[in-house]
């Protein structure tokens, strides 16, 4: 399983967060597992069933209210439910006070204490964001990956079939270049993204030329930071004995990270302009998503033609 | 060359999806294979010539193959087209 220190959590996010640390130490025992965060606040009023402490837990104005209305001995009580289970830390929001006992007790129990001036809620959706990121599955794809009209195209296709080669093309032409030969995808919700390696960054390998830098050639107007993945466009060697898609009345499906994403498959034959098929599945893909499924269309349109046909006058 | 004439006899007529079946059917032979309704003669390998037939239930269909394997065509095309294409049928 995925996991995240406390202290890899800290030094990334030390000055976004303004972060300070409330206990002498800031490694815990216990490392973050979830990119889900808990609110104490029942466990601190004798609820603990179902307390969610593999979570990073935040005391808000509500929580750091509630203790202080508390005598000391409850309280201390309260804190101690708190820690009963091994939490990976403690974060304390809006730069609240807090009772000396929380602090002494973290330290006893060894589960770090950070403190944040900022609002509870927005910290909270801003620390979500950061853990989804960094608990969201990924992986390596083989392939090129081009924002096309808008359009993310997943270039997929053996060695040496062209895949760098049509997205040059498409560069040329405007389109622009996330990433060559290389796609880290990530899985966000229920999309995916895809971006380039921190090294290779748009750079690309053309056979015959060698290596070429995308964006000082043709600009920043060629590239592409991230890009989410919308259509995967397989390019094959020409066969006579595979029959490809005439139509299109179906989606074709791949599966990417346990999510589904359409395929178009192109068959490759010398003189084949794929780059201008590469646009036209970018734009079907768009007309789709307004509604317009044009095969359907067309479909209906030669339905109703025939029953007018045949109607008897 | 050969030709038969063959009735349409699913409901909805040779809309996308019996057009499909046709030209895959058509592109397994060597032979050239067209259809025929009334005046309109079109190459039943292409998708968008079928469609421009608009063939209705009822339609008489001819079948023209012309080729090396152009008997073998002429009956597959015969038996798709009469089979309705696994559609609901015509009632009589």
């Amino acid at each position: 399983m995925k996991s995240l220190s406390v202290r890899e959590l800290y030094e990334s996010k030390r000055e976004l967060f303004q972060f300070e640390v409330l206990t002498g130490s800031i490694d815990s025992e216990r490392p973050i597992t979830v990119s889900d965060v808990h609110r104490p606040g029942l466990a601190l009023a004798g609820f603990t069933k179902n307390f969610l402490a593999e979570r990073i837990q935040i005391l808000g104005e509500t929580e750091m209210l509630f203790l202080e209305t508390l005598g000391k001995e409850e309280r201390r009580k309260a804190i101690d439910r708190l820690f009963q289970e091994k939490v990976p830390c403690v974060i304390v929001a809006k730069g609240l006070e807090y009772d000396a006992y929380l602090s002494t007790k973290a330290k006893e129990v060894g589960v770090p204490i950070l403190r944040t001036p900022q609002s509870t809620t927005p910290f909270i959706h801003r620390l979500a964001e950061f853990l989804e990121e960094a608990f969201a599955p990924r992986t390596t794809l083989h392939g090129t990956l081009v924002d096309v009209y808008g359009a993310g195209l997943l270039i997929t296709g053996k060695s040496g079939i062209g895949k760098s080669e049509c997205a040059l093309d498409l560069v040329e032409r405007g389109h622009r270049l996330v990433t060559d030969d290389m796609v880290i995808v990530t899985r966000k919700h229920n999309l995916l993204y895809g971006e380039a390696s921190e090294q290779l960054k748009y750079h690309m390998e053309i056979r015959g030329i060698g290596i070429v830098d995308v964006r000082s050639m043709f600009g920043v107007r060629a590239i592409g930071k991230t890009k989410r993945i919308d259509v995967e466009v397989r390019l094959r060697e020409w066969s006579a004995s595979v029959q490809y898609d005439r139509l299109g009345l179906e989606d074709r499906m791949t599966t990417i990270l346990g999510l589904k994403v359409p395929v178009v498959t192109i068959p490759i034959i010398p003189g084949k302009n794929i780059t201008v098929l590469a646009e036209v599945v970018a734009m079907n893909h768009q007309l789709k998503i307004q509604g317009i499924h044009s095969v359907d269309l067309l479909d209906k349109s030669l339905i109703e033609a025939m029953r007018k046909k045949s109607a008897p006058v | 060359m050969l030709e038969r004439i063959v009735r349409v006899r699913n409901s909805k007529g040779i809309h996308i999806r019996p057009g499909q079946e046709i030209v895959q059917t058509a592109e397994q032979f060597l032979a050239d294979v067209f259809l025929q309704n009334g005046s309109k003669r079109i190459n039943a390998k292409s998708m968008l010539g079928i469609m421009g037939l608009v063939a209705g239930e009822g339609t008489d269909l001819k079948i023209i193959t012309d080729g090396p394997d152009e008997a073998e065509a002429l009956q597959a095309l015969a038996d798709l087209i009469e089979s309705g294409f696994g559609e609901e049928l015509e009632e009589e």
